[in-house]
Formats: structure tokens, sequence, C-alpha cells
């Protein structure tokens, strides 16, 4: 009893100790975090521009020195590419080790490990598709490429390096609010980083959707609604290109081109494509610029987030000099210049992703019929661990095709034995190729020659990189693999029994849609279609809307003396080429509703410039209307209910200028009233004002103005690290205008550089910082000027003795011996 | 004098240490300086909480960016009644009530286990 009576404070003080360390449920450990030694109140930074210093890493083989400028961007001399490497993976890891962490355990489909089991189903979903499966197959080819597995190497090392380093207090606060610490990196994990990116540029499909729509209404109706060709479009290979080459033999159209699913109830949960992912660039020839040199200029849009998905710097050793912006976890430049050229991407966006019908022979899984036998399918089983330790199970079968992401058995009462699932054939599962090795390459170029044999290892998905250089030349190539289809191939769901369903190879890389030097001066790309209906090769049936690249070709068309500066105001452009397009007919039927057109809105509608500007209320009528519209147009006839695709914007304004008496605009839920065009237009108008003066109560110049309503938000990759996060930027764009900026996504790098005999002038930035940390005033510092419109003069240093006002301190990491 | 020595003790060793560095010390510290039970709880507690507070707010003023606010925003997304309230007095209360739970009990845990080794005489 005296025992209990003078140990209880003893066991009690041990009892909150270990309280406090550990999470309980969604609550960080209290004692690890709020003690000021070692919790978040060490990420806050005191001064991160002072103070020059010296760190000795083990694995490195000469001295690396790294310059800081006034923006935080590491400016990397080295002695060879190894420590090249090496060092940019210090570098980064730095900066950014939780994101590009987060990064890999998405892609990996391990996310449950971290915040447990509320992230299983995207983790089972990220699984399902293959991605981890493909990046450690990639990352065991790359072992025997002795370029490749040197710079992943070094860059891991580097990465390591930083994380040996790191104590406690040192981590990032993610891992502090989170209550993880961070894995040894590896050139798999790099990988990882370029599969999540594969994901985001390729990973959605409208194949089910459009299938519904060819089950419900017929092919006619399809070939009407869905055409494969838009009415208006600017290809990014200019109209009359003669193709330079003999193409291969394109194989036939099969009897069937489809195998719809039996039942419209299965779960097919691949998200549709998403169409705010898309980018910019282009690049004008000397001929069109002020200094008779080209410039060019690329803008990859993507979701906003910090950190960001970009991490500005310069690497330069003996072989290389290039500055640029590095994706976060992956070695070298991605998007930049060095002294003789310049490059970008935007996404190419054909349909790299089919889904195929398999028959099963019965319900162990174990073969499926295909040309005529059964073959054995491939079976996996994938463990998710938890956070709390605990692990779940999960089986997944693959095809010759890929992976059956989903596959759901019928009900008992429908032919029970033979469940029915689609395996998907996805060019990101593809192993072959090297894509980090374009980048390598393209970080070494010189020349056109350079660039395409750089071009040569990438795989996928297709981008378009545009290209030009100080010798003169200005390009672009759709390039990466694109599979060899017959016409409409995988436009719907397809038949995994049939061979003729397979993809039937590849189009040669040499005839992927591409331009060099063309007349008119310029080259460009918005996602719209590679190339008009004069390329032999089906590619998709339906790109990116045409209207950022109409806008994007009629500037550049009009364009003399370019200077960046144009350059820079085209990549601001607020121009809604729709609204140019639809708005006057849409108003001539507004105007027939007496309500509608006394009213203050019609009236802001009327007046307004077809800009998207920040202030603009017409945009926010239009932009808001619009969705409205097309519901009121289709809603009826392919209801969200039924999961079937609504045609393209391109199709509707098509329908609504020239086809107003078309059957679509009468509603089929209304049997005893026929609806017309203007009774469409005028009460889609009414529902989406009613809705506006909801949310943001009676019009007016400042609650209607375009980027209140718009509301463009960067947050944090955790979604529930809201204060982490900056909301109410304000700024104009939209998703159809050059300057794509919408609530969530938009230019996530602007580029401008301006090509020199002697040394190239450029200008960047991105909506973000160079600092994860949000206790860094490097953390998003470049917002504003992002919304603004500003552009920063990049600092490219010549030599790392070279003297600039802007560097602040000094690295200097010397080998460590052992 | 305890109140000092905690402060003293706890500040070094915390550099170094763990985050539950301060148990040891209150432990310590009162094992060898012998006090009544209560007192000795309540300035274990008080110095490791003032330790806790007085280094935060040093760290919060010094730094260029309010990480404060935005870590103290993580708790309190669910809470408007907390909106207003500063974050740095947040972030102090919940490091007060953490640290001096654990070194006021610490604390009171060396007092009495030096009475378990050295009965009061008489």
């Amino acid at each position: 009893m005296r025992l209990i009576k003078h140990l209880w404070p003893l066991f009690f003080a041990l009892l909150l100790i270990y309280t406090f360390n550990r999470s309980w449920g969604v609550i960080p450990p209290l004692g690890k975090l709020f003690n000021p030694f070692v919790g978040f109140l060490q990420n806050a930074e005191r001064n991160p521009d002072r103070g020059n210093g010296e760190v000795a890493l083990e694995g490195l083989h000469g001295k690396v020195t790294v310059w800081y400028d006034d923006n935080a961007v590491p400016h990397i001399f080295a002695q060879n590419d190894d420590d090249l490497y090496f060092a940019q993976g210090y570098v980064i890891a730095k900066d950014r080790l939780w994101q590009m962490e987060f990064y890999t355990r998405v892609a990996a489909g391990r996310l449950t490990e971290v915040v447990g089991p509320g992230a299983l189903e995207y983790d089972r979903y990220n699984r399902r598709i293959g991605m981890a499966r493909t990046a450690a197959a990639i990352a065991d080819r790359l072992k025997n490429d002795t370029v490749a597995n040197r710079i992943l190497e070094a860059y891991a090392a580097g990465v390591n390096a930083y994380i040996r380093q790191l104590s406690d207090k040192d981590l990032p606060v993610e891992y502090k609010l989170l209550n993880y610490k961070p894995e040894p990196w590896s050139s798999y994990k790099s990988i990882l980083m370029l599969m999540n990116m594969r994901h985001t540029l390729n990973g959605g499909s409208n194949d089910s959707r459009i299938t519904n729509v060819l089950a419900k209404y017929g092919p006619d109706v399809v070939a009407g609604l869905f055409p494969d060709y838009p009415a208006i479009e600017s290809p990014i290979v200019p109209q009359g290109t003669p193709w330079a080459f003999s193409p291969v033999a394109i194989p036939a159209v099969p009897d069937t081109v489809t195998a719809p699913p039996d039942t419209g109830l299965f779960a097919f949960a691949v998200p549709e494509p998403h169409p705010e992912v898309g980018s910019n660039n282009w690049a004008v020839s000397g001929s069109k610029s002020a200094t008779g040199l080209p410039i060019l200029a690329n803008d990859p849009h993507l979701q906003l987030t910090l950190p960001s998905i970009w991490y500005q710097m310069q690497l330069s050793s003996p072989n290389v000099n290039v500055y640029g912006v590095a994706l976060p976890g992956t070695p070298a430049i991605i998007i930049g210049f060095n002294k003789d050229i310049a490059w970008g991407v935007t996404n190419t966006g054909s349909d790299v992703m089919d889904f195929y019908r398999v028959r099963f022979r019965d319900s162990t899984l174990n073969a499926y019929w295909h040309d005529g036998a059964w073959k054995p399918t491939i079976r996996y089983t994938e463990s998710y661990r938890m956070k709390d330790g605990s692990q779940v199970l999960d089986t997944l079968y693959y095809t010759h095709q890929g992976p059956i992401v989903y596959h759901k058995k019928q009900s008992t009462n429908y032919a029970p034995n033979i469940p029915v699932g689609y395996a998907m054939r996805w060019v990101a599962n593809e192993t072959d190729g090297a894509d980090v090795l374009t980048f390598y390459y393209l970080n070494r170029a010189t020349n056109y020659e350079d660039y395409r044999k750089a071009l040569t290892y990438f795989t996928a998905p297709a981008q378009n990189f545009v290209f030009s250089s100080n010798g003169g030349d200005i390009a672009i190539v759709s390039n990466g693999k694109l599979p060899l289809k017959w016409r409409e191939q995988g436009k719907f769901l397809l038949d995994g029994t049939l061979a003729a369903h397979d993809w039937q190879g590849w189009i040669p890389r040499e005839q992927n849609p591409g331009v060099k030097n063309p007349p008119r001066g310029f080259v460009s790309s918005a996602n719209q279609f590679p190339a008009d209906t004069t390329y032999p090769y089906y590619l998709d049936w339906r790109f990116a809307h045409s209207s950022r690249a109409i806008r994007i070709n009629e500037r550049l068309d009009a364009m003399v003396r370019a200077t960046a500066d144009s350059l820079r105001m085209l990549q601001n452009d607020n121009f809604n080429v729709d609204a140019r397009r639809i708005l006057p007919r849409l108003l001539v039927s507004l105007a027939l509703d007496d309500s509608i057109r006394h009213s203050a809105e019609y009236d802001a509608l009327e007046r307004w410039n077809y800009r998207n500007d920040a202030d603009a209320v017409g945009a926010t009528i239009f932009e808001s209307w619009l969705g409205d519209l097309l519901r009121g147009v289709w809603g009826d006839e392919f209801p969200a209910s039924e999961r079937l695709l609504y045609p393209s914007l391109d199709r509707t304004f098509e329908l609504i200028n020239h086809e107003p008496g078309a059957k679509w605009f009468d509603r089929v839920d209304t049997p005893d009233t026929v609806e017309n065009i203007d009774d469409i237009i005028c009460s889609s108008f009414k529902t989406a004002m009613a809705e506006l003066r909801e949310r943001f109560g009676e019009i007016s110049a400042r609650n209607w103005a375009w980027s209140n309503v718009k509301q463009t938000r960067i947050m944090h990759l955790v979604p529930s690290f809201t204060s982490f996060g900056r909301t109410n930027v304000m700024n104009g764009g939209g998703s159809g205008v050059v300057n794509a900026t919408s609530g969530t996504h938009g230019p996530s790098w602007r580029m401008v550089v301006q090509l020199d005999t002697d040394w190239p002038v450029a200008y960047g930035l991105y909506p973000g910082g160079q600092s994860g940390n949000p206790g860094s005033k490097y953390y998003d510092n470049m917002i504003d000027r992002w919304a603004a419109g500003q552009l920063d003069t990049l600092l490219f240093m010549k030599h790392a003795d070279e003297q600039s006002g802007r560097l602040l301190r000094r690295i200097l990491l010397t080998p460590k011996d052992r | 004098m305890l109140y000092t020595l905690i402060l003293l003790l706890g500040g070094v060793s915390s550099y170094f240490g763990p985050w539950w560095t301060i148990a040891p010390v209150c432990f310590v510290s009162c094992f060898f300086l012998p006090r009544k039970p209560v007192p000795a709880f309540w300035t274990s507690a008080f110095a490791s909480a003032t330790l806790w507070i007085g280094y935060s707010i040093y760290l919060h003023l010094g730094a260029q960016t309010d990480l404060t606010s935005r870590v103290a925003g993580i708790f309190t997304a669910g809470l408007p009644a907390l909106a207003d309230v500063p974050a740095i007095a947040l972030v102090s209360i919940i490091a007060a009530c953490v640290a001096g739970l654990i070194g006021g009990f610490s604390g009171l845990a060396g007092v009495k286990i030096s009475q378990l080794t050295r009965p009061p005489r008489g």
C-alpha cells in the first residue's frame, strides 16, 4: 500500500509521456509537436538568407558550390556529373523532402501507412491501376542502363545524405503533424514520382460514358454529336503542312468495335479526364522577334498546390549548365533552357488508356478467353499497412492487356459464374524507355538534332515538346509512344476476347505529329488536336477544347517584333474565345425575354468585352451560366444518373449557332410542351443568375467580380491542413482562356526564354515558393507576383565565381573522409 | 531555488534531449531537493510550463513567418469560437498543459520516491 502511494505519480507521469508521445486518431502527438525544443516551432525560420556554410557529405567526390539567390533558388556548381545529381538530390530534399516522399506514397498506394484507413480506397485504386508495379519494373530495368542508373543513384544518395543528417527537430513540420519519419530514398522512388506525373496527365477516361451513349442512342447519334474532329480547330501542326513520310499499314476496323457492360451498374470508378489539366507552349522564330532570334514560352497547367509541384534551380558541371524547374524527387531539369536552347512541354492527351471486357472461364478468375484460347491471368496479392500496423489484403488480376482495375461479380440471379470486369491497357504501364534520359539529354542539347535525339528516350504520356535554339530553329513534336490504332479504336470500351482489339503496335516515332520552322514563323500547342484530319493515324476522337489554341495562334499570327514581354502578356491573356463565338447568338435569345432584357445581369453581359479579367462581371455571368446552359441542352437526354457523356463544347456551340431547330433543344422530360432554343437559353440563364444571387448577393461590381466568384485557391497537399494553403488569390483567367487559372488549377510555372548567341535572358515564376516549409518566407512568396501576371528575371550564372548582388549565401558541400 | 534549477537544467538538457526531457529533470531535481509533495508538484509544473512557453514565445517572435498561426489553424479549423484567440496564446496554453502535467507529476514522483528511499526521520 505504501509502495502504491509513493509510486503512483511515477506511473502517472510515464502514462502522460506515453499519451503525449503518440497520435490519437487525427490528433497529432501533442508532446512532440508543442515542445518548442523539437516541435513545430523549430520550423519557424528566423533568417533563411543569413550565413554561408560548409557541409561534409559522405559520397561526394569533389567540392560542390551551391549559391542561393534572393528567391532562394539554388545554383549548383559541381566538378562532375555524379556530384551534380548528388547535390541536386541533397538540395531539393533540404527544401521539399516531405512533399517528394508524399508523392511517392500516393503513387505507390501507401498513404494508409501515414494517414490511416481513410485513404484505403484511394490507395487501392492507385495500386490497382498498376503504378507501383510498373515503377518497380522500370527501376529494375534501368539498373542496366549505365547513364540513367548513374544519375538516379547519385540523386538518391544525395537525398539520403540529407535524410541521415536530420534530427527530430529538423524534420519538416508535416512529419511532426502526421507523426512519421522519412524513409530512405531510392531510384525506384524517383520513378514513382514520374509515375505520379503520368497519372496526373493521363489518368482519366471517358470510354465508359461514351459507350453508354452508344448503347442508348446508337451509332448515328454518336457520329452526329461526338464527331472525331471539331468544327473549329487550330491544330498544332499547321493545316496544309505536308507529311514527309510514308505511313505504315493502318489496321482495319473490325466488325465489332465495342463490348459494353451487361449492366450499367458495375463499379467503373475510373475518373474522368480533368479538362483543367492542360498547358500552353509556343516559340516564335527570329522573323517575328525583335532580337532576330527565337523566344520560347511555356506554362503547364496543373492543380495548384503548396508546396508547388515545381522547384527552380540551376545545375552546372563541366558537361552541362542548365536552368529551369525540376520535379521534386526526380533528377535533371524538366522544363528550362541552357546557353543554346530552350524547351517546354504540354500534354498531348491522345487516347492511351483503353478498357477491355474480360471473359473469365470461371469464378476463380484464373483464365480468360482471348483470340480463341483460354489464357492464364496473373494474380498478385496487394497488402496495405494501416497506420496502426494492421494489414488489409487485396487480390489483383492482370491479363496481357494490364490490370483488371475493378471486377464486380454479377448478382446471384445473373450468370454468377462469369464475373465481368475490364482490363486496362494504359501507356503509363509501359516499362520501356527512360523518360529521365530525355531530360538529361535536353539539359545538354545545343541544337535541333540533339533535341530530336533526346526525345527518342521518352515513353509516356506523350508530350508536345516545344523547342527553340540560338541557331534560329523552332520546332514542336508530339512526342512519346502512340499506339497504332484502327479508326476510333478505344473510343468505346473494347472486347478483350478479340485479338483485333489489342493495340496493334506503335506509330513509328519519327512519324509522330511535329513541325520544324513552319512558314508562319511560330509553333504552339495548347493540348488541342496535334494535327488535322490529313494525318494518317488515329490518335483520339477528342482533345482539349480549342479555345486557348485559337487565341494563341491568332495572337502569334498578328505579332511582329515580339519581345519576351509580348509573350508574357500572351501568357496572361484573358480573352474568352468561346464568348466571342457564342455570346452574340445567346444575347439574341435573351433579348426576347423582357424580364431578362431589362435586368442588370443582361446589361453587364451585353457590355462585357469578352475578357475574363479579375474585375469583369460579364465573365462571372458567362462562366457561371455555361454549365447551366449545357445542362439545359443535354441534361434531359444525357442525365448524370445514367453516366452519359455530354457532347463537347464545340459541338454544342455549333448546334446553337447553326442548328437552332435541332431536336435536342426540346426537353424530353416535358412531353406536353415543345421547347425551342430560346426557351433553353432563357431558362438556363435565369437558373444561373438565381444561383449567383444566392451565393454572392445582388449584382455589384465587387461581389460579382470574376476573381471574387472564381476564388482561386492554392491549398496544401494534405486537404485538412487548410491553414497551410492560400485562399482569395485575386486574379482573372479561366479554364478556357490562355491564362488558364480556374479555382483550383492554373499555370503552375510560367517561363519565357529569349535566346541569344551570347547568353540567354529568361523570365519565370510559379505560384508558390522554393521552400516547402510553411514556416519559411519562401513558402508562398511568389504567389502575389504570379497572380499579378509578373515574371521574375531568372539569374542564369555563367560560372560559380560570377558576382551578382542577388546572390545571398553560399553553401559548400565537401567530400567527407570515411 | 527548485524553480530556477528546473528552468536551467531543463533548458540545457531539452536542447539536446528528446521532447520529454523535462520529466527526468523535474524528477531528479525534486528527488535531491526534497519539498512537500504539493509545492513540489506546483513548482515543477510552473517551471516546466515557463520553460516551454518562454521558448515558444521567443521562437515565435523571432520568426519571419507566422508558422504559429498556420499550425494553430489546423487545430481550430472546425472551431470558429477559437478563431479570434491569438495563435500563440493557444499554442502556449497547450504547451503549458502538456509541460505542466508532465513536469508536475514527475516532480511529485521525485519527492514521493525520495520519501520512499529516505523515510522521514521522527
